[in-house]
């Protein structure tokens, strides 16, 4: 019984199942419109954002985690003293979501009625820092020193010997602020992963005060009144930071082959992962010819297909939109922040977009030119 | 809410019950980590030594204590009665007390006085002198008077002062005598006492029970945290190694040594039978003591056993658990777990002397290491360092016999039954198995092999033929008499012959056996046991080689192989042909009858063509190869190419001679420096239940090389290819011990040793030991195993002493034989010793080599002379002359005659024994038992060193402790012998020196080294044949070796007549 809920769990874990499932059921979590979020009460889905909701996650989170504890091969990798923050960190970013989506879900009931939100309190009235601010503080330090000193206490730095250039560890992960990262360098040519992504990622989040011109759900939780935006930086943020560090902690193995979590770590692993550039795609499959190669005009001749698609996606796509579904959106935001928005949107949108490109038709890169070290 | 102040938002009480809370959690968590910081593993340990260390003080304090309780008593008594003494006479020292107080008392206004008086007398001197410069000096004047009577009265003064002085020193001297007695008996019992009161005071700083409150509690604070910076009890022991580096890829350091923190009894004797870790390190007097050669303030740990030894808990310092079951234990005693990043982890202990190889690389013989001696020589023996090349042992000869000439050896059909299975013929053969192992035991593997082999075969005989010739008779000859010649003239020290095998299991389960169908030798190997292994067991060479070939090689083997170890025996023909019909008549009847496919082109065609076009398709795209093939077909080159590649690939030429391979690569890994291999380039395959470690790996290979190929599809020119040895566990032990001790260590130069040594030395220890000098001789203790087996043909009464009858032991051959005359004779050795039957071959090495051989034998006696002046002796000296009278016997009185005979009969008490050039003992064959036969004294002008033989002479059992040969009486009375002039205890005092070794002055001393040099000079003024061998083997050709021989009547009692009367 238990053996079958394992293979299943390994199988369902591998990328191509579980990101999927999750990209399908994201806006189903997260309505950004009227259509999802019927479906979202339909399917009963607002019952995770209640107190019942969230002990229940708690439950479900714990068991399996208990379950990983007796399993021999996922024991190895919970206890390994870099990965039980992880557990920490899902256990406390469900918390902190789940708090979030419970409160903003009564507040928005409240607004629906016509009443004010919870937070909501005369400007006049006033309270004392000591105690009422500072002495919470203090006990909230005290609790927490005494946790921290415990958890070091208990769970040993990896320290480490001065590295040996002749012996490679394998798998070689980096620390868990970046494995998402890492993990997004199986889909992309490390100046995307490395360089674009994390400097957009960082003018983006700094850029969104600047683009956001919703008013409402200041200063209070509100989900409906921010869904768009809520969804889009959930999504974001979860789903395509948050996951792949679970990924890249759990799930990858030496190689940087996938395994699941119930699965050994078989050094001798091999899977197929050759991998077509569109180039070949549309030269060799489509036109069956030879790739052009060899001078500048024949590189870039190689590469139009790609390059007309990445153009267009970024700068043709965006036009459009503003023209049909996003009309609104362009006269509410105005062409500058509906630029910016776009820009930032698609590229974050293109990682996804990709990764399903690479699982279904195993693309490996949309634009190829090895000769200059660009590569899209 | 409703809160009683309303100016708080939060309910105060709540909040401070939450406080209350927090401070709790938060006042717990820092003690326990004040107590986690601070509770190391080592204080534990620390603790318990310091527990036994008080117990095992307190047991020799008990000890000693009732040692000395008697004599204590006995002083305590006498303390007491001299104290009673004392006290009995205090009237008188109460007298003498008060006498001398007021002596003193009127001293002291005495020497105030005369202070007094001095200074008037200087002042009057002063005037005196004043009117003496003015010139109106007058004797009757009044300051000369009065300078006269001050100067009389300061005399008187001075005198009284002196008595004064006088009797007060008497008094004090005797009240201090008074209390003498007392001091005495009181440091007679301190001194006795001394080592008690030793013990005591250890003990009171050891055990708390024992200390005052004050000190108790300072032992207790001494250890608490952040106190504990100033003198703590429990503290890191740390010992920094300057010479045995640390590299940490970017930089080397000094290796750090913390393991004493918890082995702490590690120098300490008295912890020789206590459990790890307080127990010390064994056999303290070669590592550890400071007195040793390897102290431990020099060397610390690691440097020996490796690991990580900056740590300072179990886990931490990567001690590394042997087994499986080992490690479970492991695991949940000490919740030990394996560090991985640690690359060099702890030897395990049948491990560690892999350790001492990185700075004895050079040393000829390993005192203390004998496994590591084991393993290097099993490599050495095995030819493990001819396919893999290894730096610090190279490849000093081939180990198979050379292969250019088989066809004058053994037939076809012997040698692919022979590659294809070596133990079918040879049980305990040190060739490797190739075939029918792990990886190639398939049908098809089978057939591919057959096909090789044949091909390999076929090569050997190229133009070629083995022709069989009907000339047994001219070789063969008297089967009885070769067994006796083979067991006595030397064959026994390279070779054995041993039918019986054995099965075996092995003892450990941790790494599985690839099992010989053979069977294995008897018994354990050793570095003794592997002395007469040189040359291989003698058995079956009747199913092997013809009598003609036999004959021929025993007769001089380097006719047939040219770099062979075997040296010549000089046999005559008859003994040669004796011999060889005793060996032949060894048949190996299985072997013979075994089964070999047809031996033909024809059979094997389809094999080699498949063999050959694999490897052609390796090389070549598949056009190509069938080119090439076709090419060769038509040229029938097909069966030369498999060959070829068969030889290639399964590298023959690293162990044997052959034609066309002599720069042929050998197919192993380098081994250099394996003990430093990362743990991941180790291939482990799919082999999961191994340790994984580099041991674990090493044995499992020696084990079974094949079987890192299992469960994985490789083409058959890819498979693992290193044959199998069939080494028992311990041989596999060993030789992982010399593997792990090949490591890249970075050391200074002060840690290695021998540097000292010249090359020339060095190469000729390896000479020793490659052409198996110890299998004869016993070298510094180590060698001789040629005596057991003359040991079994002596009888009874020969066996006590048998090694007499063996080659000599060459303890102190560097400094007991003149070089040029060890050269000479190894060039063409001749009887030195004529009793034995067994004879010394002659190697034929080269000039250097011979040197390099005796530089290395005067190098162990730290004897650096290559020329040395001849030693003239002066007849007509006195030293001489006493010699002469020495040696002989004084005549005897002939009461009829009325005469002295034969005063003095030169020699006569050495001639015993010895012989005098051709004259043999007792002066007659006829009468003399050449068991009692000793060297020829005129020999050892030109062959032995004086100073040698005067230390000889003192103590012959020092050099042979098995020699018969008499410490010789060093004193000869006579009317005219120069010790007539001594007096009869003189004589006497004399005598005992000379032959009473309880004497403590027993054969030295400066009369004793004179009588010695004198008995010298008369051995090295003998004037006489030197070469006695024809004369002896005329003899022994004429009589036999009968003394060798069970007798049935004892003419012992004839012999010992003859004597009676000297």
């Amino acid at each position: 019984m238990i053996d079958l809920f394992k293979e299943f769990v390994n199988i369902a874990s591998e990328p191509i199942i579980s990101f999927t499932a999750l990209t399908i059921l994201f806006p189903l979590l997260f309505p950004p419109s009227d259509w999802f979020e019927k479906v979202h009460y339909k399917l009963g889905f607002n019952y995770i954002w209640t107190n019942k909701g969230g002990i229940a996650m708690f439950i479900l989170t714990t068991i399996f985690f208990i379950l990983g504890f007796t399993d021999p091969y996922f024991s190895i990798i919970l206890t390994k003293p870099d990965n039980v923050p992880i557990i920490l960190m899902i256990y406390s970013m469900l918390f902190v979501i789940w708090y979030a989506m419970k409160k903003a879900y009564i507040n928005d009931s409240r607004i629906s009625n016509g009443k004010k939100p919870m937070e909501y309190n005369d400007p006049e009235d006033k309270v004392l820092v000591w105690p009422d601010l500072v002495y919470i503080e203090f006990i909230a330090l005290l609790i927490f020193t005494a946790f921290l000193i415990v958890w070091s206490i208990v769970l040993a730095a990896p320290l480490e010997e001065p590295a040996n250039a002749a012996a490679t560890p394998n798998p070689s992960k980096a620390p868990w602020y970046f494995l998402g990262l890492q993990e997004m360098l199986v889909y992309f040519d490390p100046w995307i992963a490395g360089i674009l992504f994390p400097i957009f990622i960082i003018i983006g989040t700094s850029a969104i005060p600047y683009m956001d011109i919703n008013k409402k759900g200041d200063g209070y939780y509100s989900f409906r009144e921010r869904r768009v935006g809520i969804f889009i930086f959930m999504y974001g943020w979860v789903a395509l930071w948050l996951y792949l560090i679970v990924i890249g902690t759990f799930f990858r193995g030496p190689n940087w082959n996938f395994y699941g979590p119930f699965e050994w770590w078989d050094p001798h692993k091999l899977v197929f992962l050759n991998n077509v550039n569109l180039s070949e795609y549309i030269w060799v499959f489509m036109l069956g010819q030879q790739t052009p190669e060899g001078s500048t005009m024949n590189i870039l001749l190689r590469e139009a297909p790609g390059f007309i698609l990445v153009f267009g996606y970024l700068f043709v796509l965006p036009i459009l939109l503003s023209k049909t579904w996003l009309k609104n959106m362009f006269l509410a935001y105005g062409p500058v922040r509906y630029a910016f928005l776009c820009t930032f949107g698609l590229t974050m949108l293109s990682l996804p977009i990709k990764m399903f490109l690479r699982w279904t038709i195993n693309l490996k890169y949309i634009v190829y030119i090895p000769e200059w070290f660009f590569n899209i | 809410m409703d809160y009683n102040n309303d100016e708080r938002y939060w309910n105060i009480s709540l909040l401070n019950k939450w406080f209350l809370i927090a401070s709790l959690l938060w006042t717990v968590s820092m003690i326990w980590m004040f107590i986690d910081d601070n509770d190391d593993e080592f204080k534990y340990y620390q603790k318990q030594y310091y527990s036994i260390l008080k117990d095992k003080t307190e047991e020799k304090y008990n000890s000693l204590y009732v040692e000395v309780k008697d004599i204590k008593e006995t002083l305590e008594l006498e303390l007491e009665n001299k104290i009673t003494k004392m006290q009995g006479q205090e009237e008188l020292l109460t007298l003498l007390d008060d006498s001398l107080i007021t002596k003193k008392n009127n001293f002291a206004q005495l020497s105030i006085d005369f202070k007094a008086k001095i200074v008037e007398v200087d002042v009057a001197k002063y005037l005196v002198e004043k009117e003496k410069a003015e010139h109106s000096y007058n004797e009757e004047s009044i300051t000369s008077q009065n300078f006269k009577k001050l100067s009389l009265e300061s005399k008187i003064l001075k005198k009284q002062k002196e008595d004064f002085e006088i009797s007060i020193a008497y008094f004090e001297s005797k009240i201090e005598n008074l209390g003498q007695d007392v001091k005495n008996a009181q440091s007679n019992r301190d001194t006795e006492l001394a080592r008690l009161d030793l013990l005591e005071n250890q003990l009171d700083k050891l055990d708390r029970n024992r200390m005052t409150m004050s000190n108790k509690v300072a032992d207790i604070v001494r250890d608490l945290p952040i106190v504990d910076f100033l003198d703590p009890r429990l503290k890191i022991q740390q010992t920094v190694v300057h010479d045995v580096k640390y590299d940490v890829n970017f930089a080397t350091v000094p290796t750090v040594d913390r393991c004493v923190s918890c082995h702490m009894g590690i120098e300490d004797p008295l912890f020789s039978n206590v459990e790890q870790p307080y127990t010390s390190h064994p056999n303290l007097d070669l590592i550890g003591s400071s007195s040793s050669p390897h102290p431990f303030n020099e060397f610390g740990c690691a440097s020996c056993h490796s690991g990580r030894s900056r740590g300072t808990s179990f886990t931490s310092t990567v001690h590394m658990p042997s087994t499986h079951a080992q490690q479970e234990e492991w695991e949940e005693e000490y919740d030990w777990e394996k560090m991985h990043h640690w690359l060099q982890p702890m030897l395990p202990a049948e491990y560690s002397q892999a350790g001492c190889f990185k700075c004895h690389t050079k040393q000829p013989f390993l005192e203390g290491a004998e496994k590591l001696q084991l393993g290097i020589s099993l490599i050495q023996q095995n030819g493990c360092n001819a396919c893999h090349h290894i730096e610090s042992i190279p490849n000093e000869y081939d180990v198979g016999p050379d292969l250019t000439k088989v066809n004058q050896k053994f037939d076809k059909d012997w040698a692919f039954k022979w590659i294809k299975n070596p133990q079918s013929f040879r049980y305990d053969t040190k060739m490797p198995h190739f075939f029918n192992q792990d990886n190639n035991s398939s049908p098809e593997m089978v057939d591919r092999n057959n096909a090789e082999i044949f091909a390999i075969t076929e090569y050997l005989y190229k133009d070629k033929e083995y022709e069989t010739i009907d000339n047994e008779d001219e070789f063969l000859g008297n089967l009885e008499n070769g067994q006796k010649l083979f067991n006595a003239i030397g064959c026994m020290g390279c070779h054995n012959i041993n039918e019986e095998y054995v099965e075996y299991s092995p003892e450990t389960d941790e790494y599985d056996f690839y099992l010989s169908d053979h069977g294995y030798e008897e018994g354990e190997t050793s570095n003794y046991n592997l002395l007469d292994q040189q040359g291989p067991n003698l058995i079956g060479l009747g199913s092997k080689v013809s009598a003609e070939w036999l004959y021929n090689w025993i007769k001089n083997p380097k006719n047939y192989w040219e770099k062979t170890r075997m040296p010549n025996l000089r046999l005559s023909d008859n003994e040669a042909r004796d011999i060889t019909a005793y060996l032949l008549s060894f048949k190996n009847e299985d072997f013979e009858n075994q089964q070999t496919p047809n031996l033909t082109s024809q059979s094997f065609d389809k094999d080699l063509d498949e063999i050959a076009l694999g490897w052609l398709n390796k090389s070549f795209n598949y056009v190509e190869a069938q080119e090439a093939f076709n090419s060769m077909k038509d040229e029938n080159k097909i069966i030369d190419y498999v060959a070829d590649k068969s030889i290639r690939y399964y590298g023959c030429y690293s162990c044997h001679n052959m034609d066309g391979y002599e720069d042929a690569k050998p197919i192993g890994a380098e081994l250099t420096l394996v003990g430093s291999k990362p743990l991941d380039k180790f291939d482990f395959g799919h082999i999961h239940d191994i340790q994984h470690t580099n041991f674990g790996w090493m044995n499992q290979k020696l084990a079974n090389p094949r079987i890192f190929d299992r469960s994985k599809i490789v083409v058959p020119e890819d498979k693992s290819r290193m044959p199998n040895f069939y080494f028992t566990q311990q041989e596999i032990e060993a030789i992982t011990t010399a593997l792990l001790g090949l490591t890249d260590t970075k050391l200074e130069s002060s840690k290695i040793a021998d540097l000292d040594k010249s090359a020339q030395v060095l190469s000729g220890y390896k000479l020793i030991r490659k052409n198996n000098c110890y299998g004869c001789h016993q070298i510094d203790g180590e060698g001789g195993k040629i005596a057991d087996s003359i040991k079994d043909i002596l009888p009874e009464a020969l066996q006590m002493e048998h090694r007499n009858y063996a080659p000599p032991s060459l303890y102190s051959e560097g400094s007991k034989v003149q070089p040029e005359w060890l050269f000479s004779y190894l060039q063409l050795p001749y009887t030195i010793r004529p009793n034995l039957q067994v004879r010394m071959p002659s190697f034929d090495l080269s000039d250097e080599e011979w040197n390099s051989i005796i530089a290395a034998f005067q190098d162990m006696e730290d004897n650096e002379l290559s020329f040395e002046s001849d030693h003239i002796v002066n007849k007509n000296g006195t030293k001489y002359k006493h010699g002469f009278e020495l040696v002989s016997d004084y005549g005897y009185y002939d009461p009829e005659t009325d005469e002295i005979i034969d005063a003095f009969n030169e020699g006569s008490r050495c001639y015993v024994c010895h012989f005098e050039g051709n004259v043999p003992p007792g002066k007659d064959f006829d009468i003399t038992n050449p068991i009692v036969w000793a060297p020829n004294l005129a020999l050892s002008q030109e062959r032995l060193r004086p100073e040698w033989v005067k230390e000889w002479l003192r103590n012959p059992q020092h050099y042979m402790d098995y020699t018969k040969m008499v410490a010789p009486a060093l004193y000869n009375k006579c009317p005219e012998c120069f010790d007539s002039k001594l007096s009869d205890s003189e004589y006497d005092l004399l005598r005992d020196i000379s032959d009473n070794k309880e004497n403590p002055k027993w054969r030295t001393g400066e009369d004793i080294d004179y009588r010695l040099e004198a008995i010298t000079d008369w051995i090295f003024s003998i004037e006489n044949d030197a070469d006695i061998s024809n004369t002896i083997k005329e003899y022994f050709d004429k009589n036999g070796y009968k003394h060798f021989e069970e007798e049935e009547e004892e003419n012992w009692g004839d012999d010992d007549e003859e004597y009676e009367d000297w």
